[in-house]
């Protein structure tokens, strides 16, 4: 290098002008800046891409590249209390279509790619197996979409008939489908699954964390073409399955009690009827039926409105079968026994209104299970008199009054009980016998339960526990029993209540069951007015009872909604019976006649269970006037208070 | 004794006569720029690393890939050669010949837009020879660059309004053909790499200022005439965000997984063939325009700072055979080579950068493309040369010369 540093020392002079190659050099500097000033703006933008933003950009990539397939769970079973399916998921065809084959395209590269089908040819080939018009499966095939459903969820054998065809741009998935093999049976309790499986009603909506377990979750690289890149499995998360779910549902009972809620709904033209049957001791729910129904394999026009579980949604005025409650509270405070006997008259002026009985009397002396067993209005308001608006509002309240019970069912009210703060005059005497106040079905039941389970009140439930993956059944908590009243006062006024259907005078002997003594509680209540303050003119019927009277096992509670006639005795005690007895030979309850064998007294009551229907045709057509029943006039008061 | 020694030294005197001839062929060869043709050559192998990683994806890739190495390795051993004959042959004959190679390359230019042009990507820019594709826009480049340097040459650094216009009208013409290909981004190349010889060769800035002034008057009509195709637009647009057109967003696209590639690629690099943009093909014609992001993504931020500072040394010997060089033409060709060489980089490294728009100008030694690469090395070779004949005779054949003919006298 030393040479030619030398040589360039003596290097003769250049063929231009020293000026002009001095010029030249100059503005090759310029240049050189502009070079560097290029390089530094590149590499300064390279700087920030692959190292300040490094990460952000590599998230983008990932992010793109990242195709995830959800592994769907398989949703945990509704099983019923002896282990029936109410709710399984199958394994069902689904068929999708890719629109963008039946269209001329291009691949990433550009390359022109012909359609790979005809759209209406397609169609047409698989309209027949799918049911489909072939114009609607034309339409979704040339829609502008990547990803079409054709069909979701057909039977098995569908989808093997369409990937057998080899359809181009046509695909079978499997996909759970969600399918009820019990049909309607306790339709509003199970409640059901959107198309996608997840949880609308019911208790599918309830519990669907649990039903649904977690979807796993399968990550593949994909091209820009949407390719699967065969050895890019980045991430597999497997799913995890669903919890099954074990309800306190009796198959039988609640069957039974279907059975007698469209029965009724039928023979006295009701709008709609519920019944509740709750276990004693565990607040257990056997049965809940609500009608009309429907079959959630088939939803397609039902009316929506039959999905609602009435029996926890709806509410209704109590009416007679409330005085129980109020009786009940009397003998606790000890300011009546069963045979405190009182002066009753006709009719009793009560805060400006005038509360009357049913039908005429003279003033009678009757105690107070006869007040009871009369179902007197006049007699209970006396009674609800001594007791005054703060405890009936503090019993009714720990009977489970004004708020849901700790059952948590979907879309359960509580029901409306104003605090006795605000009651006015003629709140106490309406309260005291149902009126003025609303509680749903569950509600009354729960009540009822109280008494029967010897004061102790238990939050009902409808769930008896979940199995997970060991198969093992971890039972639901049961609710620790609270105090409402006391054994000794229960206890009497399950006696009042058997008399109440068996007594001379007695409102509800249609509620008698032969082998085993019920005890039970009538009641008639106007509905009030849907637009309006005060009442329309149609009634609610309900009754209230539990069986054996003696050693109560279950509660049944009735309600039917506008029936013709209307009273609680004739329309409702009828469902009471058969599906009190139904529960008794479900759950093998010994008759209560001790002289009877178990095995006669059951045969007996199939027998019986047999004409149920010829029963409540004869019922019907036997009229009013055969009953002893109770208000012939309308029920006396309303919570405006106005003056009947 | 006197005799003897004046045999002896006759001898001698002769010998070095001969010795000294073939020194002053030779003497040129030991001036070689080693770091010039060694950063061109490692540039080149970097590209070929690239390339067959851009090019291992889908079925067979391998063979795939190895096709195109194999086409490029050929391209090379083409390019040494051009490269040798650049350099050996005095470049002042090119000066003589200049007018002939671009007549030729007009001739071929035109070829393109014949029916015997081939077409892909959308635009005309190669012409078949049997298996062999040729593009003459790339060999039109080294063509133009001699023949503005002989003409401006001539006017010894003082080019007068007369040159300006005439080497204006040389440029113009390869200008308007390589447009019409059309060719937005090798037209871009050819009125820059004019531009940087006019401010070499001393023409007055003011004739630069009014040259760029109508240049972008030009640009202005062509846009306004839709002398330039929709495409055209939204990939020069699309840099800016500004596109809403979906062929804009074709470009935003390109860009934006351009970039996604090279962020990805973070400071070291996912290895080499590990690339996953560049793998699942995201990255649209990686192994040409969008080689950088290849580098960047699998050999990182070190690897893309590699061949930066690669080109920055090629840069750098260019201008210092510039400033070295005995002649106007000398100094014309070697920053003339080094402003298309710059450009093309800023050009190509900014688009995979998102700093620049999508023009589709190939990066010099490393994108896939035989003519390109052949030309390249063909000018590395026109830089040798002018380096080896930078002085104005052999140094050394001087005395022996004059010793010679005091011997023959």
């Amino acid at each position: 290098m030393t040479r030619a540093a030398t040589r360039r020392r003596i290097a003769a002079p250049r063929l231009r002008t020293r000026t002009g190659a001095q010029l030249g050099v100059r503005r090759i500097r310029w240049l050189l800046v502009i070079y560097l000033i290029a390089m530094i703006a590149v590499v300064g933008k390279l700087v920030e891409i692959q190292v300040v933003n490094a990460d952000e950009y590599a998230d983008i990539g990932v992010r793109q590249r990242a195709r995830t397939v959800d592994l769907p769970a398989t949703r945990g079973r509704i099983y019923d209390r002896e282990g029936d399916v109410l709710a399984t998921s199958v394994q069902a065809a689904t068929i999708y279509g890719d629109p963008r084959r039946f269209r001329a395209g291009e691949t990433p590269d550009g390359t022109p790619l012909p359609p790979a089908a005809d759209a209406d040819e397609t169609a047409a080939a698989l309209a027949p197996l799918l049911g489909l018009e072939v114009e609607v499966l034309a339409d979704r095939l040339e829609r502008d979409a990547h990803f079409v459903y054709l069909a979701r969820q057909l039977d098995h054998e569908v989808g093997a008939a369409v990937a057998e065809l080899g359809l181009p741009g046509i695909g079978v998935l499997t996909e759970p489908r969600r399918v009820y093999p019990a049909g309607g049976l306790a339709a509003q309790v199970v409640g059901f699954t959107g198309i996608d499986g997840d949880g609308l009603q019911g208790l599918e909506s309830r519990y669907d964390p649990i039903l649904s377990g977690s979807s796993g979750m399968l990550v593949f690289e994909r091209a820009p073409g949407g390719l699967d890149i065969a050895s890019g499995v980045r991430e597999l998360v497997p799913p995890e399955v669903g919890t099954d779910l074990v309800l306190t549902i009796d198959r039988e009972i609640q069957h039974a009690a279907e059975r007698a809620a469209d029965q009724v709904m039928a023979d006295y033209g009701a709008i709609g009827a519920s019944v509740v049957v709750l276990e004693v001791g565990t607040g257990d729910v056997l049965a809940m039926a609500s009608t009309p129904g429907y079959d959630p394999n088939d939803r397609g026009d039902e009316d929506p409105a039959n999905r609602r579980n009435r029996a926890v949604t709806d509410i209704f005025e109590p009416g007679s079968t409330q005085k129980a409650l109020t009786v009940a509270a009397a003998l606790e405070e000890g300011l009546v026994s069963a045979g405190t006997v009182l002066e009753v008259p006709d009719a009793i002026q009560v805060g400006g209104s005038r509360f009357s009985d049913a039908y005429d009397h003279p003033t009678e002396r009757w105690d107070v299970t006869e007040i009871m067993e009369r179902s007197s209005n006049v007699g209970t308001i006396q009674i609800a008199q001594q007791l005054g608006p703060e405890r009936l509002d503090r019993y009714l309240r720990d009977f489970g009054y004004g708020r849901p019970t700790g059952g948590a069912f979907p879309g359960e009210v509580g029901g409306m009980l104003m605090p006795h703060e605000q009651w006015w005059g003629t709140s106490l005497p309406t309260i005291s016998i149902g009126q003025g106040v609303a509680v749903t079905l569950l509600q009354l039941a729960d009540a009822y339960h109280t008494l029967a389970n010897d004061g102790v009140s238990v939050d009902p439930r409808v769930v008896r526990g979940t199995v997970g993956d060991d198969g093992r059944l971890r039972p639901a908590s049961v609710s620790d029993g609270r105090q409402v009243v006391s054994a000794q006062t229960a206890a009497t006024v399950r006696d009042m209540l058997e008399v109440a259907v068996v007594g001379e005078h007695a409102t509800g002997p249609r509620a008698q069951i032969e082998g085993w003594r019920v005890g039970g509680k009538t009641g008639t209540a106007r509905k009030p007015a849907a637009d309006a303050r005060g009442y329309s003119e149609e009634y609610m019927a309900t009754f209230v009872g539990m069986a054996p009277i003696d050693d109560p096992r279950v509660v049944v509670a009735v309600m039917v909604d506008e029936p013709r006639p209307f009273f609680g005795g004739i329309v409702a005690a009828p469902v009471f019976a058969e599906v009190a007895e139904a529960a008794m030979i479900a759950l093998k309850v010994p008759p209560s006649n001790a002289g009877q064998d178990l095995r006669t007294a059951m045969e007996a009551a199939r027998l019986r269970a047999a004409d149920a229907e010829l029963a409540a045709q004869a019922a019907s057509q036997e009229g009013d006037a055969v009953d002893p029943e109770e208000p012939t006039s309308p029920p006396v008061g309303d919570p405006t208070g106005s003056t009947g | 004794m006197a005799t003897g020694d004046y045999e002896d030294r006759r001898l001698r005197m002769q010998r070095e006569s001969v010795q000294s001839r073939w020194m002053d062929i030779y003497d040129p060869v030991r001036h070689l720029d080693p770091i010039l043709v060694l950063t061109a050559l490692a540039l080149t192998g970097i590209g070929l690393v690239a390339i067959y990683s851009a090019k291992l994806t889908g079925v067979a890739a391998e063979a795939q890939a190895m096709g195109f190495v194999s086409r490029q390795l050929a391209a090379l051993v083409i390019g040494i050669i051009g490269m040798v004959i650049m350099a050996v042959v005095d470049y002042r004959w090119l000066r003589v010949y200049a007018p002939i190679f671009y007549g030729i390359s007009i001739v071929l230019l035109g070829l393109t837009l014949s029916p015997l042009g081939a077409s892909g990507g959308g635009a005309q820019r190669w012409i078949e020879l049997g298996p062999l594709q040729l593009q003459p826009s790339e060999l039109a480049k080294l063509a133009m660059l001699v023949g503005i340097a002989a003409l401006l040459h001539e006017s010894k650094g003082r080019p007068h309004l007369g040159y300006v216009l005439i080497a204006l009208g040389t440029t113009l013409v390869p200008t308007a053909l390589v447009f019409l290909q059309p060719d937005f981004g090798t037209s871009i190349v050819f009125i820059w790499m004019t531009a940087v010889l006019f401010l070499i060769a001393g023409v007055k800035v003011r004739y630069l200022v009014a040259l760029v002034i109508s240049g972008i008057a030009g640009v202005v009509v062509a846009l306004q005439q839709g002398l330039l195709r929709e495409y055209q637009v939204s990939r020069l647009t699309a840099f800016l965000d500004a596109g809403d057109a979906s062929a804009a967003q074709t470009a935003a696209f390109q860009t934006r997984q351009s970039m996604i590639a090279v962020g990805s690629g973070q400071f070291a690099g996912k290895g080499l063939f590990e690339g996953t943009q560049t793998r699942l093909s995201y990255v649209p014609e990686n192994h040409t325009d969008f080689i950088f992001t290849v580098i960047a993504e699998e050999l990182g931020f070190i690897g893309g700072s590699v061949v930066l500072g690669l080109f920055l040394v090629l840069v750098w010997r260019g201008l210092r055979i510039a400033i070295l060089a005995k002649d106007l033409f000398g100094q014309l060709a070697a920053a003339g080579v080094v402003a298309v060489l710059a450009l093309q980089v800023f050009v190509n490294v900014g688009m995979t950068l998102g700093i620049m728009p999508v023009t589709g100008l190939p990066l010099p030694f490393v994108s896939y493309g035989g003519t390109s690469l052949i030309v390249w090395f063909a000018m590395i070779g026109l830089l040798l040369n002018i380096h080896m004949r930078r002085f104005e005779r052999p140094a050394s054949a001087v005395p022996i010369a004059r010793r010679t003919s005091i011997g023959a006298g």
